[in-house]
């Protein structure tokens, strides 16, 4: 073996990353996936807060789950943001983790024609799925690893994107904003990386989940099913299994794991 | 008075490298705002190359008066020191 390789630059391997004792932020923990990605990590021995602004959800967590900790806030809102961040490190000092998992779904078409003739998609319903799907990304991330680099944190970034990001028909605002996600991934990564922060993503398919119900008729829902090898929706608790994976292996990096049941191939 | 030739040499090595400057153009008062290529990201950089070759960690307040070479050879000092 060679100098170079027998020698690996920057220490070589590291162990598997432990999750027990580790401060974890997951944004819209209430419900859905996130509240199995929650519940994953509290069996890895996690130290997890959440924060939604569900407020009857984050009561409902708190009575089930009386050691983690919630805030109320709206991502998608940068004041509060900074406001509940700033309260949490106060709290807990910098975190270790952040899944950015809180978004919406939504679905309109560019143009609807209906009796009344061409529509054009909602402008305020752009507006509102880039801020809670992207922008929240951007501002939480921003706030938590100010904490991280300024106490020199190594940590991990989990983004929840989506194989939208491809682009799929009737929901331009969705894919762009989860092909933002991925590209703030990459970005984050190069630039972070070399602090010790890792950065990587995590793409559902379609998965089995109350929002999912309610964005996609039951007809589109069918169609879609169809269209996975796999011929079945994904299970939350699979997709939380990804983010552990991400999570556990420190040297996936900038990357995107997809887990559609091969919907993309 | 050895070691701190052998300090001096170490960061100019170092800043040499990272910043892609001649070893003649470090002087104490060369700072960020003389290089162009010593921007926020070069600085950590310069920061991450630094602790590897010293086997240190500097803290962020270090790091973030660290913006010319006279401060950043200042601290090295006083942490070999330490």
């Amino acid at each position: 073996m060679s100098a170079i390789l027998g020698k690996p630059l920057n220490g070589g391997r590291r162990a598997e990353v432990d999750l027990a004792g580790k401060k974890v932020i997951v944004t819209g923990g209430v419900r859905g996936l996130g509240r199995s990605i929650v519940d994953q990590l509290i069996s890895k021995g996690a130290s997890v807060t959440v924060l939604d602004r569900d407020t009857s959800g984050l009561k409902t967590l708190s009575k089930e789950k009386a050691h983690v900790a919630c805030f109320e806030c709206d991502v998608s809102n940068y004041e509060q943001v900074a406001q509940t961040t700033t309260r949490y490190h106060e709290c807990f000092g910098a975190a270790d983790i952040l899944i950015n998992n809180a978004g919406i779904l939504y679905s309109e078409p560019l143009i609807s024609i209906t009796a009344a003739g061409a529509k054009i998609h909602d402008p305020a319903m752009w507006n509102r799925v880039l801020a809670n799907d992207l922008s929240s990304v951007f501002y939480v991330t921003a706030c938590i690893v100010e904490k991280m680099i300024t106490t020199r944190t190594r940590g991990v970034i989990v983004n929840i994107s989506s194989v939208s990001a491809a682009g799929i028909p009737g929901a331009s605002a969705y894919s762009a904003a989860k092909a933002g996600v991925n590209a703030l991934t990459a970005s984050w990564a190069k630039e972070l990386s070399p602090l010790g922060i890792r950065v990587v993503a995590v793409a559902p398919g379609f998965t089995d989940t109350d929002s999912t119900k309610a964005a996609v008729t039951e007809t589109a829902l069918r169609e879609t099913i169809n269209r996975v090898p796999l011929r079945r929706l994904g299970q939350p608790d699979e997709i939380a299994e990804g983010v552990l994976f991400v999570l556990q292996n420190d040297y996936f990096n900038g990357k995107v794991l997809e887990l559609d049941g091969g919907l993309v191939i | 008075m050895e070691q701190a030739v052998e300090l001096d040499e170490k960061i100019n090595g170092v800043l040499a490298d990272v910043l892609g400057v001649p070893l003649a153009v470090i002087t104490d008062d060369l700072a960020m705002r003389d290089v162009g290529a010593w921007d926020s990201l070069k600085h950590m950089e310069l920061i991450l190359s630094l602790e590897e070759t010293f086997g240190l960690q500097l803290s962020f307040d270090e790091i973030v008066n660290m913006q010319n070479v006279g401060n950043i050879r200042q601290t090295l000092e006083r942490r070999a020191k330490s």
